[in-house]
């Protein structure tokens, strides 16, 4: 019942179904088939098992036999989050358009077919399993927003879209050639030649070559997501671009090229991430540090968030590219805190235009809070979100992160990284200020929203709300598979560490170290299976017993700890004692006292 | 019930209140929201006693330590964080303070918001603010720490802001979050360094593991100490400590029961009871302790000096917490905890009491705050007189009254660790002297001599209300719409619940040093003792120092008040013209009489502490300037001319339509961007074949 293939093609469907409408019951169509996406990506999503690292709800068929590309699809902790980012997200923009001018129209029907193409082609390169397969939905992602742009857009839309095209065509060219060699190369003489990227993992592809293919899968995901410096068609593209398709567009879109890195590039292309990963870290941080700086500064309501996006996107690939479990599941995270904030704050910025005679310019706004007491806190709640308060899961996304920096390549790049957080509360608030507070602006007419506007925006803030209280389900479905993901470049810069930080991610799981987290059958050979490899463990790490990531406690507490199940309700003290279900600990008074003698 | 359910009780109580209040905002207008607001309180306070009497029933030491957790709320990477908090009398004193003073400050908000166009907002957010920092208080894990560090912070930004449409307040508010930003930045990264080594964020857990983990012979002692700066850079931005203290002053643009509430009695506590609860780390990296001592020290001074020549009623008040505040963070990283953390609970009542009796006589004189228009309202507000007394007198630390006992013990426990430490011992004399001048100066300027028009009125029977209101600093007609000033002034001669809250606080505040009169009646010890028992040298100072000190307190205290009296109580008749001319202008000056001739003679010292020792303007060179230059330049240059410009080919064409499109695809803008790009990629390639 519950198959890939009817998630995938079910948004193209009902925009063709929607065809056969008549124009006004178009929006609803469209309307009922977001609904109904959104419902079976929860049904995947509860369905899920997030203890196994395992492929999921697999489809494989072949595709075009002759080059061995295969349609396999599969849920992983990689995707299973992002894939209801993406139906959340699509369903909130379809119900935003039915509430505008242009999803009541006569070219509504185009509008909503076009809108399904593009939901089919994100969640298809998100299953995607084939590297054929993905860069085939990595690239229809454009052509639906090529349309919606040039039809529905804003301003000087063409020039822009243009721009936008030839960035992101260039990059997927690239990335497409170097595809096409990881299929050649990673083929082993005499045997059939497979895009699959299970396959390729085990065949391996030649180090030397690695260097040059990660290169050109960098230069895809780098310009879609964006960062510095190949954000040259952000500016014009984002403001061309209709406020409901910028919010998927920047909220979901731009989480593809980071799940990218994940997908392909950390396992497929190790040496190659190891040898160019600073290039990217670089890049990546100062995205932050600039995108901030921009935001800080500009006027423009739309320019804010899209700098602000440049900045988020940063710290994702900062996480993904410390290559630690922790980093890599921060970013995952991140990757649906910022989807859900971004929807929320691009809504807003569109009553908040509404309320200022149609313009984006923060000096037209202000003052709207008194008239606007619902908005004003759910816009707060927003902002709160994109600041990332503590509190929120998207302070808990960037606390994973900076530790992942801070673990893995550099201290010094977590120290750097985190202005970008204090950078981020001044431009966040400085929007929700300059915006609802202070006197009425000189274009300003404060007025409430509409019921309509509000129970759609109430959708982020809910969500939020509700990652905020607990986030711990997206965190358990991304750890395995973020382990797995990148492990095997981690292994490349340092094998022990990344064995340490394996048997770390395996510390609440049955089982221990990297061995947790293959889903192939271990190799013999690998030795990953005993505990410890306690020979190659730094001296500096005393204080940490390797068999299972555990500080050592004055008794020398349980080496069985890694095998307490799946070790999630019961909690062993620094006593050895095991605590029972009430959920009451208490610390016995010889453990100070060990503590005062000691002294 | 044991002492965790209750505790969790009261965390529940404040959040269910702000979102009952929040979704009804339109149900709950008027007095009910304030009763609602004030009740939630009101019930953790009495769920907090709950807890305290569920906590001393048990007996053995040890047990008096719980944890206790709901659910995980995130697991990853071996690293296991809680939904967790900790109970121990330590958390429990800090509840007890702040669901009571918070009660108390609820009440008198009943009366002293009525009117104001955000009255059910105000609670609500009043109440979110107390959950806030119960979650900071009882925090179980350092990421709760955090969060609840964050959630004041954001409460704190939302009540500075509460009036929004007065440009100063939201500068004052967005300065505030992101001053503390800085500090949580700071508490996050040392809290990652400190897991590091721990593999855990579990405070009991941390703290069974401190000594063989970060102990002198583990080697890891300078992670320690740096990590613990870090984490006390969060303390010192919490807490308005050097120098991170300029948005304390500013966020007096708030109403003021929240700098009474906030800024006076609780959130800005938070630095000292952080460090107080780490203090199994603490103990084990002096250094971080010294700079603690040094800042603490340092700011108590800064802090006194300016708070000597501000003229704003509340600024003043806010030098003098921040400056209290420097005695506490000194006095916590002496490990004098029960001292510091006495101190704490007596600077709450006493420090809210003078709050809130500020508020009253700012109400009288229909939101003006300056002491240059304030004179003789001694016989108009006696009771409102009368809690300043008693509020100035805890304050400069007389007896008998609470902050005598507090403050010489904090210092009596610095100068017994002997050396160097009878400079800071000195220095919090000086501190001391200092406080008693300002607190007194604002009492005499304020309600003796000749009553101003506004105080004649009142006398009269009758509340000064302004025309119109002016914002003082920029002279912009207030925004009324959102509250302030408000149609309605209220006066705690006239209203019976601020008189209630005030009578309660002026109570506690004259014989709250009950809770620990040194060597002769000390509950408050005894009940904190067992927290910090392991901490091997306990600085209760002895006898003579604690008796010398004692003395020289109500020494130092009385001749601050006697010079304050000299200065501005009943000064002579101006001499020369100027002088008379001044006053004549404004009656309200007739204090300053004598302290003008000083200021003249000092011009370059007053200006000095007048313009707050320059940190502001420091802060905007060194930082906020070159940001913003940095992103302008960013903006208009770079992206400008490089990114979009010279990079990419020029600026969006002016042709349109599909047949352009088709144009360009022939030429131009199509053939540069593709070659810019491809330039770009045969870099990267280049790149990677010198490196391979």
């Amino acid at each position: 019942m519950l198959h890939l293939s009817i998630l995938l093609w079910l948004p193209l469907a009902v925009g063709l179904l929607g065809l056969l409408a008549p124009k006004r019951a178009a929006r609803w169509v469209a309307l009922v088939g977001g609904l109904l996406a959104v419902a079976l990506s929860v049904a995947f999503v509860l369905d899920f098992d997030s203890g196994s690292g395992l492929l999921q709800h697999v489809t494989s068929d072949a595709w075009i036999e002759a080059f061995g590309v295969r349609y396999d699809l599969a849920l992983t902790g990689l995707n299973v989050w992002l894939i209801l980012l993406t139906t959340v997200g699509f369903a909130f923009a379809t119900g935003w358009l039915a509430t505008t001018d242009d999803g009541r129209g006569d070219r509504a029907r185009q509008l909503f077919l076009h809108f399904g193409i593009a939901q089919t082609a994100v969640i298809g390169a998100l299953l995607s399993q084939d590297v054929i397969l993905f860069i085939a939905f990595f690239d229809l992602m454009l052509i639906p927003f090529f349309f919606l742009t040039v039809m529905f857009g804003n301003g000087d839309r063409v020039p822009a879209v243009i721009k936008m095209v030839v960035y992101t065509l260039v990059g997927s060219l690239l990335m497409l050639v170097a595809a096409v060699a990881i299929g050649v190369l990673s083929t082993p003489d005499g045997q059939p030649i497979s895009f699959s990227i299970q396959t390729i993992a085990e065949r391996g592809v030649p180090e030397g070559s690695q260097g040059w293919l990660f290169a050109c899968f960098a230069a895809a995901f780098l310009v879609k997501m964006p960062s510095f410096p190949f954000h040259g068609w952000l500016a014009d593209g984002y403001k061309a671009m209709p406020l409901p398709v910028l919010a998927v567009f920047s909220g979901v879109l731009s989480k593809v090229a980071a799940y990218g890195f994940l997908l392909i590039a950390l396992p497929l292309l190790p040496e190659g991430v190891a040898d160019l990963r600073w290039v990217v870290l670089i890049m990546a941080v100062i995205s932050i540090l600039y995108g901030s700086l921009i935001a800080l500064t500009t006027t423009n309501a739309r320019l804010v968030l899209a700098y602000s996006s440049v900045a988020q996107l940063g710290f994702i690939t900062l996480g993904v590219f410390s290559l630690r479990t922790d980093g890599a599941t921060g970013a995952l995270l991140q990757s649906v805190n910022h989807g859900v904030a971004v929807f929320g704050a691009f809504l807003a910025v569109a009553i908040l235009s509404q309320r200022a005679g149609g313009s984006e310019d923060l000096r037209d706004m202000g003052g709207i809070a008194t008239k606007a007491p619902i908005f004003a806190v759910f816009f707060v709640i927003v902002t709160y979100a994109v600041l990332a308060l503590p509190g929120t899961a998207n302070f808990l996304g960037e606390i994973l992160i900076l530790r992942g920096l801070w673990e893995g390549p550099s201290v010094a790049l977590a120290v750097v990284a985190s202005l970008g957080i204090a950078l981020a509360a001044v431009y966040a608030l400085r929007l929700f200020i300059l915006s609802s507070h202070n006197r009425v602006g000189p274009q300003a007419e404060p007025r409430e929203a509409s019921k309509a506007q509000l129970a759609l925006l109430a959708v982020p803030v809910v969500l939020i709300i509700a990652l905020a209280i607990h986030p711990q389900q997206t965190i358990r479905a991304a750890d395995a598979a973020a382990t797995q993901a990148v492990y095997p470049a981690a292994a490349v810069v340092d094998p022990v560490a990344a064995e340490q930080m394996a048997q770390e991610a395996a510390r609440y799981r049955n089982c221990t170290g990297w061995s947790c987290f293959r889903s192939a059958p271990p190799a013999a050979s690998d030795g990953a299976e005993v505990p410890g490899g306690t020979g190659g463990v730094p001296p500096e790490d005393i204080a940490i017993d390797p068999s299972t990531g555990q500080p050592v406690a004055p008794q020398g507490a349980a080496p069985d700890q890694g095998a307490a199940g799946e070790g999630e309700e019961i909690v062993i003290d620094e006593n050895g004692e095991v605590v029972g279900d009430d959920e009451e600990m208490v610390i016995e008074e010889d453990a100070q006292t060990i503590e005062g003698t000691n002294r | 019930m044991s002492p965790t359910d209750a505790a969790w009780i009261v965390l529940i109580l404040p959040l269910l209140g702000a979102v009952i209040l929040g979704l009804g905002f339109r149900v709950w207008t008027g007095r009910v929201a304030g009763l609602i607001g004030t009740a939630s309180v009101g019930l953790a306070f009495v769920f907090s006693l709950v807890s305290l009497f569920s906590l001393l029933g048990r007996d053995g030491e040890g047990e008096r330590q719980i944890a206790s957790s709901l659910y995980d709320y995130a697991t990853v990477a071996g690293v296991d964080v809680k939904m967790e908090i900790l109970v121990d009398p330590l958390s429990l004193i800090m509840l007890l303070v702040v669901t009571g003073v918070s009660t108390l400050i609820h009440l008198y908000s009943i009366a002293y918001m009525k009117g104001d166009a955000g009255y059910t907002r105000f609670f609500a957010y009043l109440n979110f603010f107390v959950f806030s920092m119960l979650v900071l208080v009882l925090a179980g894990n350092f990421v709760l720490l955090i969060v609840g560090w964050g959630f004041v912070g954001a409460a704190s930004y939302m009540l500075i802001s509460f009036w929004f449409r007065r440009g100063t307040a939201t500068s004052a508010g967005i300065k505030a979050f992101v001053i503390n930003v800085v500090g949580d930045i700071g508490m996050m990264l040392g809290v990652i360094l400190l897991l590091r080594h721990t593999g855990t964020v579990d405070l009991l857990e941390t703290f069974a593991i401190a000594e063989p983990t970060f102990g002198p012979e583990s080697g890891n002692t300078g992670a320690l100490t740096a990590g613990l700066l870090l984490i006390m850079v969060g303390a010192f931005a919490k807490s308005a400590q050097l120098p991170l203290h300029t948005w304390l002053p500013d966020a007096m643009e708030g109403p003021t029961p929240v700098s009474s509430l906030i800024h006076a009695a609780t959130m800005v506590t938070a630095g000292v009871y952080l460090i107080a609860r780490l203090h199994p780390l603490m103990e084990l990296a002096p250094t971080a302790q010294l700079v603690g001592m040094i800042i603490g020290a340092l700011t108590l001074l800064v802090a006194g000096t300016i708070a000597l020549v501000q003229t704003d009623l509340k600024r003043v008040i806010a030098y003098s917490t921040m400056s209290q505040i420097g005695y506490m963070i000194m006095g916590v990283s002496a490990s004098v905890y029960v001292a510091a953390m006495f101190h704490l609970v007596t600077h709450a009542f006493f420090k809210a009491l003078l709050f809130m009796a500020a508020g009253s006589l700012i109400s009288a004189m229909a939101g003006e705050q300056s002491m240059d228009k304030m004179r003789g309202f001694k016989k108009a507000m006696p009771f409102t007189y009368g809690a300043f007394i008693i509020g100035g007198l805890a304050l400069a630390g007389i007896p008998p009254f609470s902050g005598f006992f507090s403050k010489d013990e904090i210092l009596a426990g610095v100068a017994d660790q002997g050396g160097w430490y009878w400079l800071l011992w000195a220095v919090g004399y000086i501190g001391a002297f200092l406080t008693a001048v300002y607190t007194w100066r604002m009492i005499f300027r304020a309600f003796w001599g000749t009553p101003v028009p506004e105080a004649v009125e009142l006398e009269g029977g009758h509340l000064h209300h302004a025309a119109e209101h002016r914002n003082p600093k920029t002279g912009e007609i207030e925004d009324t719409e959102v509250g302030f000033p408000g149609p309605e002034h209220h006066i705690a001669e006239r209203a019976r619940p601020m008189k209630i809250a005030m009578s309660l606080l002026a109570l506690l505040a004259t014989v709250g040093g009950l809770l620990g009169i040194p060597h002769v009646l000390m509950p408050l010890e005894h009940f904190l003792e067992p927290v910090f028992h392991h901490d091997a040298p306990q600085h209760v100072a002895g006898g003579g120092v604690t008796i010398l000190g004692l003395v020289l307190g109500t020494v130092v205290g009385i001749a601050g008040i006697f010079v304050a009296y000299r200065l501005w109580a009943v000064p002579p008749a101006p001499k020369d013209e100027a002088a008379r001319q001044r006053v004549a202008d404004n009656p309200a000056l007739e204090a300053t009489t004598i302290s003008a001739g000083y200021q003249a003679r000092f011009a370059g010292l007053h200006r000095f502490f007048l313009n707050k020792w320059y940190f502001d303007e420091l802060i905007d060179l060194l930082i906020v300037r070159p940001v913003r230059a940095v992103g302008r330049v960013s903006r208009d240059g770079f992206e400008r001319i490089v990114i979009s410009g010279t990079l990419v080919g020029g600026t969006a064409g002016t042709v349109r339509g599909a047949s352009a499109l088709v144009r360009r695809m022939q030429s131009g803008y199509l053939r540069s961007y593709a070659a810019v790009t491809l330039v770009g990629a045969a870099a990267v390639l280049i790149y990677v074949l010198i490196q391979s």
